[in-house]
């Protein structure tokens, strides 16, 4: 008899427990109903409203790290390090709930950092920038991309990235 | 056409900021599922897991549907936790649909969930909408599970596409090595 060969793959096909769970065994196509969908959607946009308030809360976690920044610099790489993880947490949710600028400023506070070696007193000031930048966003409740007001935060924001990465 | 009763579906989700935690039970539950059990990190996923698997009178459940998961946690983040999902003993379904939510939209970061075996990524900021088609894609489109030496997850292929050129693929269902498993 030869010898079989070991096994080299397995593949496993079960059959589609979920689909009878949830569809039942009647043929046909199955949908999530629109008037469904639209109440989770307005249920979101109802839980959105508080959103600013949550936001407003990490925005004073950014602040009282960068006041230890200032405060003890020899902790600026742990402040990093929980700044890092905020900016994080807030660029995921900003656009989701009617706030993509914040998502937007979010971001660019996440894409510097992550250093943790060779920090100035540059990063320091940027990161009160971007703190700045979202404060304004939440106070004047600036939803959307903020027409000429979120165009100017934007434009001051950048304009302070590239002094302090020019310094 | 009818629509889909999620009823009986028990989902886990995993989510460490509080305010999206909520946010997503609520969501799920007007879409309808019966029974959203939520946890903060992927070490909190683990023990209810387990306890699913030892005492699941106690617990109420008797089996996981869907898991859907924060990527970036602490201590025990969406990724370590998903492992444990697919490879560990202790797992009580190494097959369970696995949903990874993530602002980690970079491809590099995709392909390293996708090579440890996630089902579906639900990229933030997300829509009711995204979330409906996911759920749909895990119920509609489930993929036989692959089972190699570096590999054990879902079948990576998602379509079938005409490769241009030969077909390098090595194996068939016949082959020898190749084992089908069918439940």
């Amino acid at each position: 008899m030869a010898e079989k060969k070991p096994v080299i793959v397995r593949f496993y096909r079960f059959k589609n427990r979920l689909k009878e769970k949830t569809a039942g065994l009647a043929p046909g196509k199955v949908s999530i109903s629109p008037e469904a969908l639209e109440a989770a959607e307005k249920a979101l946009q109802k839980m959105a409203e508080d959103y600013p308030d949550w936001v407003s809360g990490l925005i004073v976690k950014l602040q009282e790290q960068h006041g230890r920044c200032v405060d003890t610099p020899e902790k600026r790489r742990d402040c990093f390090e929980a700044i890092h993880h905020i900016a994080h947490d807030m660029k995921g949710q900003g656009g989701t709930f009617g706030y993509p600028l914040i998502t937007s400023f979010a971001d660019s506070l996440y894409g510097f950092t992550h250093i943790r070696d060779g920090i100035s007193d540059h990063h320091v000031e940027l990161i009160k920038a971007h703190v700045d930048a979202m404060r304004a966003i939440i106070r004047g409740r600036v939803s959307g991309d903020g027409g000429e007001i979120g165009k100017k935060l934007t434009e001051s924001l950048n304009e302070a990235i590239e002094k302090y990465n020019k310094a | 056409m009818s629509d889909y009763d999620f009823d009986r579906v028990n989902v886990l989700l995993v989510e460490d900021s509080q305010f999206i935690r909520s946010l997503l039970v609520n969501s799920l539950k007007v879409l309808g599922v019966g029974n959203v059990y939520a946890v903060e990190h992927g070490g909190d996923a683990i023990h209810f897991l387990q306890r699913v698997k030892n005492e699941p009178m106690r617990v109420g459940v008797q089996q996981i549907d869907i898991i859907i998961s924060n990527w970036d946690m602490h201590p025990i983040d969406g990724m370590m936790f998903l492992r444990w999902v697919r490879r560990h003993k202790d797992s009580p379904d190494r097959f369970v649909p696995f949903m990874m939510i993530t602002s980690y939209t970079e491809p590099e970061r995709v392909l390293q969930a996708r090579e440890m075996g996630v089902n579906e990524m639900l990229a933030k900021p997300f829509t009711i909408k995204n979330i409906g088609e996911k759920l749909i894609s895990i119920i509609e489109r489930p993929r036989q599970f692959v089972h190699t030496k570096d590999y054990f997850g879902p079948d990576r292929r998602r379509q079938h596409v005409e490769p241009d050129g030969p077909d390098r693929r090595v194996l068939t269902d016949k082959s020898e090595g190749v084992e089908i498993i069918r439940g």
